[in-house]
């Protein structure tokens, strides 16, 4: 059975669809998704966790300090992929019942 | 730089610093990006909720540590006393079933040979003696291997030793 995702998830899955390879700065990320940080990072770290997103240390430049970059693995991308199938499927079918009804 | 900003930022810090050693790096991811962002409220608010962040993150972290902890110290201690407890039980039950069996077995004596005109206690006693000779010989083969099993029928021996000694005390051998 596929884990339900909460609505926070599902925008930061479909943010990191918008371009699967290229890599991504938090901030960002909170930017293009409306997710403060609070509610961002632990989603990240969850992710990270289940090696559904892979983590990176900017390389350093002088004088800049280093930024940690995201990009989601290949089996995050097929779950954000397998979720993202579901939900539009899901929304699909309920379009149609309501218009059925109506 | 305006007071908000380094208040986010002196705040953020001192929080990465007492966090969990598996907290800091997300704890400096966050801080980071600190820089990059233009507005100094919007910076002092991304600190307090990186704030939070790192609170729930040592937290849980904490969380699982301890979790682990109690597992590791007390799954092999129940196991082991689980263990101990069902051996001896389970010694119990055999000499209970061992000594039922004897006294059943004279009872049907009794039963079916009444022309023998046998005088019950002298086989009751039989029975007895030899029950107990059965626990000794028992409890000295399994003392090594089962030792738990061994003690749950050196207690019923003891048991039924103590019942058959206070019956002579007080009865003597009329049945």
């Amino acid at each position: 059975m596929k884990p339900r995702l909460s609505p926070q998830t599902l925008l930061l899955l479909d943010a990191f669809l918008q371009s699967p390879k290229d890599w991504k700065y938090g901030y960002d990320i909170s930017r293009n998704t409306g997710l403060k940080s609070g509610t961002l990072y632990p989603m990240l770290v969850r992710l990270a966790e289940r090696k559904l997103l892979e983590t990176s240390w900017e390389t350093i430049e002088i004088g800049k300090p280093p930024r940690h970059l995201y990009r989601l693995t290949p089996t995050g991308l097929l779950f954000a992929r397998e979720h993202r199938l579901s939900r539009s499927s899901g929304r699909a079918q309920r379009t149609a019942l309501g218009g059925v009804k109506s | 730089m305006p007071a908000s900003r380094r208040f986010a930022s002196k705040l953020l810090r001192f929080v990465i610093r007492h966090s969990a050693p598996d907290s800091q790096t997300w704890g400096n991811a966050m801080l980071r990006e600190l820089d990059f962002i233009e507005s100094d409220w919007a910076a002092l608010l991304w600190a307090l909720g990186s704030t939070t962040a790192i609170f729930r993150h040592s937290a849980r972290a904490l969380w699982a540590r301890m979790g682990k902890q109690d597992l590791q110290k007390e799954r092999p201690r129940v196991n082991s006393n689980g263990n101990k407890a069902a051996g001896i039980a389970a010694g119990i039950a055999i000499a209970a079933i061992l000594i039922v069996t004897a006294l059943s077995a004279v009872q049907l004596l009794f039963y079916f040979f009444p022309a023998w005109d046998l005088r019950p206690m002298p086989w009751i006693m039989a029975a007895f003696v030899i029950s107990e000779a059965i626990f000794i010989f028992a409890v000295v083969t399994l003392w090594r291997k089962r030792r738990p099993m061994a003690v749950g029928i050196l207690l019923s021996a003891v048991l039924v030793v103590t019942h058959v000694i206070i019956h002579l005390a007080t009865h003597g051998m009329s049945r």
